[in-house]
């Protein structure tokens, strides 16, 4: 065989090893979505990445939902569900649901979900949200009884937080099977998955609530922003999230697209060392911390350096939490009042105080914000020396060890609860590893809102505790995020609250 | 022969076992991968339960010799994220890197060689100002601006082409052009040197004046003289050209191994940085083995030589 024909082989063989053509959907019956990173299975509660719940969310369904319009928890696969005593709650569940391999939805999928979730050896991400869980009872068919271990008055709330899974798919085919074989009761179902590539969906024609507009998505995985947003621009792709807030007026301005923005269950703070765990510091005192609030005009910040992307809060409470007391005003900026607090306080010439930055991953925009604070608090006599650490992984082991120093960023996500609690016992309580904070006052009060399940008992509460917060003045309080979406003008859809997007309720614009 | 083949195979064994060293040390340099696998509100007791489970508590030493002795049977373990085997996942991401590479690679023998050979034949000319000015350009053009240029006027402006993707051969072209103005200018500009050089050649001037017309002179005497340095810089280069598809694939959505690389890198994920870097750094090292054997082959100096 002569070169040239072997080379002519080699080359022949190579093309026909080319991946075939995409299926044969058109443009008009589908949507197409964008993550910046694959999922590392289609099994949700075998996953720590938001990409995984929101895959979830296409394909499965969930006890209960969140209503985007209202931010309420409504009924979904349970219609309705109440508490028998304090550790028991009873809750109902939909009739006639059935899942893609045609298998009836009945209580058995519901126990069977969360004994595979529960079980610490299957060693399963999703059993944290539920650890208060003790056990699950069928009633009949359509009724199951949940225990749990003391009072849990977030149960419904984590109930957004579960798929649920079929019996049978969990019996027969068993946990590696489920890695990849998506079986669920929601709107669409999985046709390819073409790993670090693309998502396949289609139209479950038998789902039992709204039918989608669309029989088709196609999730795409596009690691890079400019190119989503290229893509976004010229037709390629229907919606993309985390959109950097200086590409907004790109996209605004390029008649294809337009962005929409949501707060997001996220606030971002200063924390100060008002406990000392980094060594003793000006922040232990109550005073030194209102004048750092006071120096600072956030509102300003919010506005000209954030684009209006934040939401001023008055402690670290989010609007959207559960709790959240909008009548408790923020600080407002008064730099002779600070001025005097410091005097006072043993510091007529101000102090020069080391302040750990990190990146802007969770945080849109946070040097800028920082640079911009740090010349607030000078005017007030606080010498702030930024000191960056460029990566996440060490940047929180050294906040969780204590070792953060007296002022920090740090922002919270409430692991997607939306309730008071889930950062004041994580970021306000004595002894957390993320809380540089210690008040007795405080964590009682924290205390009496895990203990009971009344919500205007909890609400009264929660309100107490922010008064609290805010006279004491734990932390440097900022504002809640928002997130950017990019929309292309095909498609109606706006940014969702919780940050999960529903392929489902994406409709064609009218022309 | 076969001595210098022997030599060059020695070689390559201890590379291999430095780059097997490297990719096991180099992520233990980064941080503690637990930190960034369990939630953030994991207690003590989970965090050493997980140190245990990935043999994380084990000395150094002990660690190496697990991860060699199982990495030469192509077994790194499994993915910490995806709990499938990490060589698989590798292996299966493999196909379209090698299609971007290979494409890149004509792309930049398509620019690189007439322009090569043109400038050299016409020494300072217009032409050959021209062609240095593209050469200076391409090589001064990052790699990521000029995909993300190509994408602005052909994709959004134009809507000739996919802004990015994986299928068609509309997707080939950008990402294969821009990988290939990475790697022609350089090729370019030895083509000229190495042309320019075997034209003053005594075996030239005799073979013009046994009265050969003078393209066959540029074609059979010239070129194939002037290919040994090129053909030698190019798989040389073939790992500059890896690292060039990582910014590619990440730029164009190319579901190749680099981009797998860059976003196991960020999760932490080691089996798969491990496996990807090992198998990708064999591959640089039997491709350089291929041009070195290759170039003994066409020159027989050389061989004699070794």
């Amino acid at each position: 065989m002569s070169r040239s024909r072997l080379a002519m082989l080699l080359l022949l063989a190579l093309v026909l090893a080319l991946p075939d053509a995409p299926a044969a959907q058109t443009k008009d019956d589908t949507v197409v979505y964008a993550f910046q990173s694959d999922v590392d299975s289609w099994d949700p509660p075998n996953s720590v990445l938001r990409e995984a719940i929101i895959l979830g969310y296409q394909v499965f369904d969930h006890l209960a939902v969140r209503d985007l319009k209202t931010g309420r928890v409504g009924p979904n696969l349970a219609t309705s569900w109440r508490a028998l005593d304090e550790t028991t709650w009873e809750v109902k569940l939909r009739k006639g649901v059935r899942f893609h391999d045609g298998y009836p939805f009945t209580a058995a999928a519901v126990k069977a979900t969360f004994d595979r979730v529960l079980d610490p050896k299957n060693k399963l991400t999703a059993r944290g949200n539920h650890a208060k869980i003790k056990s699950v009872e069928i009633v009949d068919d359509s009724t199951v009884r949940f225990k749990t271990d003391g009072p849990y008055p977030l149960f419904v709330e984590r109930l957004t937080a579960q798929v649920m899974q079929s019996d049978k798919v969990i019996k027969e085919k068993g946990h590696q099977w489920m890695q990849e074989n998506p079986i669920g009761t929601g709107p669409y179902k999985l046709v390819r998955w073409n790993r670090k590539q693309e998502h396949l969906l289609v139209r479950n024609d038998d789902y039992w609530g709204a039918k989608p507009a669309f029989k088709y998505v196609r999730v795409r995985i596009i690691p890079e922003t400019a190119t989503q947003i290229a893509e976004l621009i010229s037709g390629g792709v229907d919606v993309i999230k985390a959109v950097p807030p200086d590409q907004m007026d790109v996209i605004d301005k390029s008649g294809q697209a337009r962005t929409s923005t949501s707060p997001i269950l996220r606030t971002a703070m200063l924390q100060l060392d008002q406990a000392a765990r980094s060594g003793p510091n000006p922040f232990t005192d109550r005073r030194v911390r209102q004048a750092a609030n006071m120096a600072v005009d956030m509102d300003a910040i919010i506005k000209y350096v954030l684009n209006g992307l934040g939401d001023r809060v008055a402690t670290g409470v989010n609007p959207m939490a559960f709790g959240f007391d909008p009548s408790l005003k923020p600080y407002k900026p008064d730099l002779a009042a600070a001025k005097k607090l410091l005097a006072a306080a043993g510091y007529p010439n101000g102090f020069e105080v080391r302040f750990r930055t990190g990146l802007a991953i969770v945080e849109p925009g946070v040097q800028q914000t920082n640079d911009a604070i740090v010349a607030d608090l000078a005017k007030a006599g606080i010498v702030a020396k930024q000191n960056l650490m460029g990566d996440v992984g060490p940047y929180v082991a050294q906040v969780k060890e204590g070792k953060a120093g007296p002022m920090f960023n740090w922002s919270w996500g409430y692991y997607s609860v939306f309730d008071a609690d889930a950062i004041l016992y994580d970021v306000f309580k004595c002894g957390e590893s993320y809380s540089y904070y210690c008040n007795k006052e405080l964590d009682d009060l924290i205390q009496a809102g895990r203990s009971t399940l009344d919500p205007k008992k909890r609400t009264e509460i929660y309100v107490k505790a922010q008064r609290l917060l805010f006279d004491d003045a734990a932390y440097i309080y900022k504002w809640g995020l928002r997130g950017v979406w990019g929309i292309s003008n095909r498609v109606e859809y706006a940014a969702p609250r919780d940050e999960i997007d529903r392929m489902f309720i994406v409709t064609p614009r009218r022309k | 022969m076969r001595g210098y083949a022997a030599g060059q195979l020695v070689q390559l064994v201890v590379v291999v076992i430095g780059i097997s060293m490297l990719a096991f040390a180099i992520l233990y340099v980064v941080g503690d991968p637990v930190l960034l696998l369990l939630p953030q509100n994991a207690g003590k007791e989970e965090f050493e339960r997980y140190r245990r489970l990935l043999g994380l508590d084990q000395p150094l030493y002990v660690q190496y010799w697990k991860f060699a002795s199982r990495a030469v049977r192509g077994d790194f373990g499994n993915s910490w994220y995806g709990d499938v085997p990490a060589f698989g996942l590798v292996l299966q991401r493999m196909p379209p890197t090698i299609y971007l590479t290979l494409a890149g690679l004509g792309v930049a023998l398509l620019i690189a060689l007439p322009l090569g050979i043109l400038a050299a034949l016409q020494r300072h000319s217009f032409v050959d100002n021209l062609c240095t000015a593209l050469a200076v350009a391409g090589q001064a053009m990052p790699i990521f601006w000029l995909g993300i240029m190509l994408i602005i006027v052909f994709a959004v402006r134009l809507k000739a082409l996919p802004a990015s993707g994986y299928g068609t051969w509309q997707h080939f072209v950008m990402p294969a052009f821009t990988l290939g103005a990475f790697l022609a200018p350089i090729t370019m500009r030895l083509v000229r040197a190495g042309v320019i050089e075997v034209m003053n050649m005594e075996y030239i001037k005799t073979a013009r004046a046994k009265g050969v017309g003078e393209r066959m002179v540029v074609i059979k005497h010239a070129f194939r003289n002037a290919c040994i340095p090129v053909i030698t810089v190019l798989g040389l280069q073939f790992g500059q050209l890896l690292g060039g598809a990582i910014v590619t694939e990440t730029v164009f959505a190319w579901p190749g191994v680099a981009t797998l690389t860059v976003e196991s890198i960020r999760n932490q994920d080691f089996p798969v940085v491990q496996a990807a870097v090992v198998l990708l750094a064999l591959i640089i090292v039997v491709v350089n083995l291929c041009v070195d054997l290759l170039v003994g082959f066409i020159d027989p100096r050389i061989r004699v030589r070794a």
